[in-house]
C-alpha cells in the first residue's frame, strides 16, 4: 500500500483494522478522541461496531462483555478514563480475556492538563487496578510504530489471553506522520479460542469469571497468571539501541517520544564529537531488565540517565535493572512540558563534567 | 392449570442439578426457575448468555446450563451490552439485586435501556443487600431496618426509595418494563408471564426488557419465610404497585 | 525574497477575509500562517494591518498559535485565548474574533479546524460574515486518507459548506508527505486539485509546498501561483 499522511490517533484506529478489530468502544476525552471520530465513520464501511458508552467505566466493561465472544475488542482512552476503567481490567486480567486497550496519556494527576505526559507508567506495568495480574505494555515511538506494535497487540492479547496495553503520550496521538499499511496482515498462527461463551451447544457451559471462592483455586489462577507474565518475559522483550558502542561514556534509557528529542541531542553531540548510545525499551512490560543490565555494565559506561515525562517513574525499573553496579541519573519534565533536545544536552554535558572532575579526584 | 404444575414441579432443562445456597425461603430460587422455564419454553437454552451480578445471585452460573460471563458489582448491563452487538443472534439476560442494579449499577442500567439494547434484565428487589450482611440498599422502604439504618432508614437524610420501572419508563426507548412478585402462587404465576414476554420480545428484536420482581430476604429481614411473604404484601406492594409500566405493543401511538 | 518566490508567480491574494479550512491534518495552519506572512511582506500597499485568528476548536496541539511569538515580531497581530486558557481544549472563541471580523479593516487570516467538525464554528459566527466579502480556500492534501480521490474531496467540500454556512472560493493544493515529500507528491496532489477544480468549477488559488523542495522542480510544471512554506510548527525533536 502507498504511503499515507495520518494523525497518530487515525493511523493507530485503521491498524485496528487491519488487525482484523469488530469492535470498538468509547468515549471521548482528549487527545485521543479522533480515534473515536475515525471509527465513527470507518466502523461502518468495514461492518464492524462501533459504540460510544456513557463512561469509561461502562465502555471498559462493554469491552469486557464484547472479549467474551472472541472476536478482536478494543477501547482507546487518556489518562483520567483509564483510571476508570482499571475494574474492568483487573477483571478481564483475571478472566484471562483477550483485548487491546490504548492510552494516549496526558499530564496528571487528576484533570491535570491535556498535553503529553508519560505519567501513566506505574498505572501501565504495574498493574493499575487491584489484584496479582500484569498486562503487556507496548510503548511506540513513531507513528509507524504505533501501527506495527497496535497490530502486534491484537496478536499478544490473543497469545496470552491477557488484556494489551499501549501508551503513548498525547503527541503519539496528535502529531502526523507519513505511514505504510501492509496490503494484507498475516501472523503466526493461534490456537483455537475453546473458551469463548457461544451458547452451550452440544457441550457444557463456558463460564467466564474471575471469582474463585476457594483459596486455594484463586491461588493457583493467580500462579497460572504469573507463568505468563514470565512467558512473557522470555518471549517478549522488544528495545532498540541507538548508536550504541564503546565509544560511548553514557546510556541514555528512554521511551515513546522522549527517546526522539534525545536522539536529536545525541546526534548533535556526536557532531560535536561526543558519543552517547541509547536503550530505547518498546515493551515496558515485559521491561527488558536483563537487556539493560548487559548494556549498563559495559566497562566504558560511566553513568546511565534516565529521560522521561514523569517524575521518574519508569527510573525505578532501570535502576533496579543496573542493581546499582552503574549511578543512574534521572531527568525529567512532567505536566505536559516536553523536554527538548537542549536540555538533555545539558544533562548529558553535566554528568561528562562530573565524570572528569572523578577521575581527576581519583588520579590525585 | 395441568401443564403449569408440571413445570413447576419438574427441574428445567436450562438448570443444572447443583443444589443452590440460598436461604430457606430465599425467593432467589423461584426467580431461576421462573427464568430457566421460559428459556426452556423458547427453546433457547443453547442459544443463551446469563451475565451474573455481585450480589445473593454471584453463584448463579452454576445452577444454568447456558453460557455465562461473571460482572463487575453493577456492571452487568454493559457486559450484556458489550456481547449483545457482537453477537445479536444469541439471547442474553443479566440477573440482578437492587443493590447491584440501582446503587452501584444505575448508571449502566439506565443507559443500556436508553439505549435500547437488545437484552433482558431480571431485577431481583428485596429491598436489602443481602450478600453483604443486610445493609440499606436505594429501594429499602422508610422506616426499614436495616444494619446500616438501625434506627430504620430515616427518609430525611436518605432520601425515598427508588421505583426502578417508574423511572426507567420515563425513558422512551425500552420496549417492556413490568414489576410482578413472588410471595404467593398466583404472583408466581404472572410473573411467569412476565419473565416469558420479556424474552419473547427479546427474540422478536423489539429492544430492551426488564422485569422487577419483588422478593423476600428472610434472613436480613430477620423474618421466617412467611412472615417475610406476609410483610412484603403489607410494606412493598403499597410502595412499589405491581403492573406494567410500558409495553411496545401498547406505546405503538406514542412513537 | 526566497529563490523559489522568485521563480514562480505568487499567489494572487491581495487581503480581506481569508478562511483556510480544510480535511484534519490537510496543513491548514502551516497554510495560515505562511499565508499571513506572505500578505505582511509582500503585499502590505494593499493588506492594511494583518492579523491571523486561531479558531481550532477540535486540534490540542501543534495550532497556529505556537507560532503567536514568531508572528507577533512580523507585526501580525495573534488573537488566541491568552494565560492557561491559551492550552485548553474548550471551544474558547473570543469576543475579538467576531469583532476582528466585523471590522472589515485589514487583512484577516482565519485558521479553523480540521473537517466539518471544526468547521462548524464558523456557522456560529454566521452573523459577522453576512454581507463581507471573503476567500473561503479549501486545502488539499492528496496524501490523507479521507481526501485521497475527487470524491473524498467533494464530499469533504459539501460537508464543510454546510456546516460553515460559507461557499468555498477556491483551492488551496498543499499535498505533501512530511519530510518524505518528492517533487512527484507536489506534482500528483495538483492533478487532483484541477480535477476537483473541474468539478467544482472552483480555482485552484495556489499552490503551497516546502521551500527546499520547491527549488528542484521545474517551473513550467507548475501552472498555478506559489506559496513556499516555512515551516513553523515543528516538533520537539525537530
Ligand atoms: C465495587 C464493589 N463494591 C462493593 C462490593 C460488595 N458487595 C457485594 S454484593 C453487594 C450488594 C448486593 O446487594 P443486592 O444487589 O441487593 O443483591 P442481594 O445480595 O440482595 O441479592 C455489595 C455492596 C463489591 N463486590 N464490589
Ligand atoms: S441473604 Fe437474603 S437474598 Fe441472600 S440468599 Fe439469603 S435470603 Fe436470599
Amino acid at each position: 500500500m502507498a504511503r499515507v499522511l495520518m494523525k497518530g490517533n487515525e493511523a493507530i484506529a485503521e491498524a485496528a483494522l487491519k488487525a482484523g478489530a469488530e469492535g470498538y468502544f468509547c468515549y471521548p476525552i482528549t487527545p485521543q478522541s479522533e480515534v473515536a471520530e475515525y471509527l465513527a465513520k470507518r466502523m461502518d464501511e468495514v461492518g464492524g461496531l462501533f459504540l460510544q458508552g456513557e463512561s469509561e467505566l461502562a465502555v471498559a466493561n462493554m469491552l469486557f462483555g464484547a472479549a467474551s465472544t472472541g472476536k478482536r475488542v478494543f477501547t482507546t482512552s487518556s489518562s483520567p478514563g483509564i483510571s476508570l476503567m482499571q475494574e474492568a481490567i483487573s477483571y478481564m486480567a483475571g478472566a484471562q480475556l483477550p483485548c487491546v486497550i490504548v492510552n494516549i496519556m496526558r499530564g496528571g494527576p487528576g484533570l491535570g492538563g491535556i498535553l503529553p505526559a508519560q505519567s501513566d507508567y506505574f498505572q501501565s506495568v504495574k498493574g493499575g487496578g487491584h489484584g496479582d495480574y500484569r498486562l503487556l505494555v507496548l510503548a511506540p515511538s513513531t507513528i509507524q510504530e504505533s501501527v506495527d506494535l497496535m497490530m502486534l497487540a491484537f496478536h499478544l492479547a490473543d497469545k496470552y489471553r491477557n488484556p494489551v496495553m499501549m501508551i503513548g503520550d498525547g503527541m503519539i496521538g496528535q502529531m502526523m506522520e507519513p505511514v505504510e499499511f501492509p496490503d494484507h496482515y498475516e501472523e503466526p498462527e493461534l490456537p483455537e479460542k475453546s473458551w469463548v461463551a457461544t451458547g452451550a451447544v452440544g457441550r457444557k457451559p463456558h463460564v467466564i469469571k474471575s471469582l474463585f471462592l476457594d483459596p486455594y483455586m484463586l491461588e493457583k489462577n493467580s500462579w497460572e497468571l504469573h507463568e505468563k507474565y514470565d512467558q512473557m518475559k522470555k518471549e517478549e522483550v522488544r528495545y532498540e539501541l541507538y548508536k550504541v558502542s564503546a565509544k560511548n561514556k553514557i546510556m541514555i534509557v528512554s521511551y515513546g517520544t522522549t527517546a526522539r528529542i534525545c536522539q536529536t541531542a545525541i546526534d548533535q553531540l556526536e557532531k560535536e564529537g561526543i558519543s552517547v548510545g541509547m536503550f530505547r525499551p518498546i515493551t515496558l512490560f515485559p521491561f527488558p531488565e536483563p537487556q539493560i543490565h548487559k548494556e549498563a555494565i559495559k566497562k566504558n559506561i560511566n553513568d546511565v540517565l534516565v529521560v522521561e515525562m514523569s517524575t521518574a517513574q519508569m527510573m525505578e525499573d532501570v535502576e533496579k535493572a543496573v542493581l546499582g553496579k552503574k549511578p543512574v541519573n534521572f531527568f525529567g519534565r512532567t505536566g505536559g512540558v516536553v523536554p527538548a533536545p537542549e536540555e538533555v544536552k545539558e544533562q548529558i554535558m553535566m554528568l561528562i563534567e562530573k565524570q572528569k572532575k572523578t577521575k581527576a579526584k581519583k588520579k590525585a | 392449570m395441568d401443564q403449569q404444575n408440571q413445570t413447576i414441579f419438574a427441574r428445567p432443562d436450562a438448570m443444572t442439578e447443583t443444589v443452590t445456597h440460598y436461604c430457606p425461603g430465599c425467593t432467589h430460587g423461584i426467580i431461576h426457575r421462573l427464568v430457566a422455564e421460559a428459556l426452556d419454553d423458547l427453546g433457547v437454552r443453547e442459544n443463551t448468555l446469563g451475565v451474573a451480578p455481585v450480589g445473593c445471585s454471584v453463584l448463579i452460573y452454576n445452577y444454568f446450563d447456558t453460557d455465562f460471563l461473571e460482572a463487575p458489582h453493577g456492571r452487568a448491563p454493559a457486559l450484556a451490552t458489550g456481547f449483545k452487538r457482537m453477537r445479536p443472534d444469541m439471547v442474553v439476560f443479566t440477573y440482578q439485586g437492587d443493590g447491584d442494579l440501582a446503587s452501584i449499577g444505575m448508571s449502566e442500567i439506565i443507559h443500556a435501556a436508553n439505549r435500547g439494547e437488545k437484552f433482558t434484565t431480571i431485577f431481583v428487589n428485596n429491598t436489602i443487600y443481602g450478600m453483604t450482611g443486610g445493609q440499606m440498599a436505594p429501594t429499602t422502604l422508610p422506616g426499614q431496618v436495616t444494619t446500616t439504618c438501625p434506627a430504620g432508614r430515616d427518609v430525611s437524610r436518605t432520601g425515598y426509595p427508588i421505583r426502578m420501572v417508574e423511572l426507567l419508563a420515563a425513558l422512551a426507548t425500552p420496549a417492556y418494563l413490568q414489576r410482578v412478585s413472588v410471595h404467593t402462587p398466583q404472583h408466581i404465576i404472572q410473573a411467569k408471564k412476565a419473565v416469558r414476554k420479556a424474552f419473547e420480545y427479546q427474540l422478536e428484536d423489539r429492544g430492551f426488557s426488564l422485569i422487577e420482581l419483588l422478593s423476600t430476604c428472610p434472613t436480613n429481614w430477620g423474618m421466617t419465610p412467611s412472615e417475610a411473604s406476609k410483610w412484603l404484601a403489607e410494606n412493598l406492594l403499597p410502595y412499589y404497585p405491581l403492573g406494567c409500566y410500558k409495553d411496545f405493543d401498547k406505546a405503538e401511538g406514542d412513537k | 525574497m526566497n529563490l523559489s518566490a522568485m521563480r514562480f508567480q505568487p499567489p494572487a491574494i491581495s487581503g480581506g477575509i481569508i478562511i483556510i479550512v480544510g480535511g484534519y491534518g490537510s496543513g491548514k495552519s502551516e497554510v495560515s500562517i505562511n499565508l499571513a506572512r506572505y500578505l505582511v511582506t509582500s503585499q502590505s500597499e494593499t493588506t492594511g494591518p494583518v492579523s491571523i485568528v486561531d479558531l481550532d476548536i477540535v486540534n490540542p496541539y501543534f495550532r497556529s498559535r505556537e507560532a503567536a511569538k514568531e508572528l507577533e515580531k512580523l507585526g501580525i497581530t495573534s488573537v488566541n485565548p491568552s494565560g492557561g486558557q491559551f492550552y485548553a481544549d474548550l471551544p474558547i472563541i473570543l469576543p475579538e474574533i467576531k469583532g476582528t471580523i466585523e471590522r472589515r479593516e485589514g487583512t484577516v487570516v482565519l485558521d479553523v479546524g480540521g473537517d466539518d467538525a471544526g468547521s462548524r464554528v464558523l456557522g456560529s459566527l454566521a452573523n459577522a460574515f453576512e454581507g463581507a466579502e471573503y476567500e473561503l480556500l479549501f486545502v488539499l492534501n492528496a496524501n490523507r486518507p479521507f481526501t485521497a480521490t475527487a470524491e473524498g474531496c467533494l464530499k469533504m467540500m459539501s460537508e464543510i459548506e454546510t456546516a460553515s454556512r460559507l461557499k468555498f472560493t477556491g483551492i488551496i493544493s498543499n499535498t505533501h508527505l512530511l519530510e518524505e515529500t518528492n517533487e512527484e507528491t507536489i506534482l500528483d496532489g495538483l492533478r487532483l486539485s484541477h480535477r476537483v477544480s473541474d468539478e467544482t468549477s472552483l480555482p485552484v488559488r495556489f499552490l503551497s509546498a516546502l521551500e527546499n523542495i520547491l527549488d528542484e522542480i521545474d517551473p513550467k510544471l507548475i501552472d498555478v501561483p506559489v506559496l513556499p512554506l516555512n515551516r513553523l510548527l515543528l516538533k520537539p525533536w525537530e
